[in-house]
């Protein structure tokens, strides 16, 4: 895959600001008042639903395979890499299906990707545990991922409406011929 | 911008939660009703996939046991009627802020430490749901 200089700096700009969200929603401990092992916001996902419509699949993850590297890297716990890779190739997956069909809203998306984001994750419990016990915790995950889908996406409409205004995507696909 | 998303939510939108809700009512019934057994309500202490020991809470009494799992510690209280998982050293906190748990089926989890503490046999009639949300 050939990436324009801008491009290039988006992606990374962009994985930049996914790590940032990661750390960020540490600060609202969501397992604290529902006592879940994963539990949380999601809002590196705005990232993902962002890159996936401004600068297409492959770059979202592109984006999506470093914030997990890093994250994990950055954790110092290479165990954590195998949850967000299988619950963030999931939802990448179900989300570039879903933002496949014209109808739905960055709403739909974004509920379907957090979903997908749950159940990827409760996958790689049973796996590293070897026990089916977290898919107990399945049904709840999949209830809250309604409401933090739904709030990631509004996010990304807000965002989306914001950068109508902007010029930030008019250069990207013609974005000239620097190789990078 | 490569496609511009829609940015209000619409009809198809409300289809994929529902199918989502729908998905997790399906595994709700799936899982949560685990059938009820003659046997009486045990604890099953497994660390790294493999069970460590099966404590019978009716027999038992009040006792507590120390499991290490992973690098950590977790000191886990059993009565007749409860599992709880009293302390941990793991970073997150998820198995002691998981509280109490009395009925079949139900599990505490410590991911760090891959301990899982899993309530089972007893009966599971008077069980039925928390609470519905939403």
């Amino acid at each position: 895959m050939k990436l324009t200089t801008k491009q290039l700096t988006l992606c990374a700009v962009l994985t930049a600001l996914a790590l940032a969200l990661s750390y960020l929603e540490n600060l609202f401990p969501l397992s604290l008042a529902i006592p879940i092992p994963g539990i949380k916001l999601g809002l590196a996902n705005i990232v993902t639903v962002f890159a996936l419509y401004a600068l297409g699949p492959a770059q979202a993850f592109l984006i999506l395979l470093a914030r997990c590297f890093l994250g994990a890297v950055f954790a110092g716990n290479m165990n954590a890499l195998i949850f967000s890779l299988l619950g963030g190739v999931t939802a990448m997956v179900v989300m570039i299906v879903l933002s496949g069909s014209r109808c739905l809203s960055v709403y739909g998306v974004s509920v379907g990707g957090a979903a997908a984001h749950n159940c990827g994750q409760v996958a790689a419990a049973v796996l590293t545990l070897g026990n089916t016990a977290p898919l107990y915790y399945l049904p709840v995950l999949l209830g809250v991922s309604l409401l933090t889908g739904a709030l990631t996406g509004l996010v990304s409409a807000c965002l989306f409406r914001a950068l109508a205004h902007t010029n930030l995507n008019t250069g990207l696909d013609q974005g000239g011929t620097h190789g990078a | 911008m490569r496609r511009s998303p829609k940015l209000r939510p619409n009809l198809w939108d409300g289809v994929v939660v529902l199918a989502v809700a729908a998905l997790a009512v399906a595994c709700a019934v799936g899982i949560w009703q685990g059938g009820g057994s003659q046997e009486a309500l045990t604890a099953v202490i497994s660390v790294d996939g493999t069970e460590v020991e099966r404590i019978p809470l009716d027999q038992a009494g009040e006792t507590r046991r120390t499991v290490e799992g992973g690098g950590y510690t977790l000191e886990i209280c059993l009565t007749d009627t409860e599992v709880w998982v009293e302390h941990s050293d793991c970073p997150t906190q998820d198995c002691v802020h998981t509280g109490r748990i009395s009925r079949s089926g139900q599990s505490i989890v410590c991911l760090p430490a891959r301990v899982v503490v899993e309530l089972e046999g007893g009966s599971t009639a008077d069980d039925g749901l928390d609470a519905v949300i939403g």
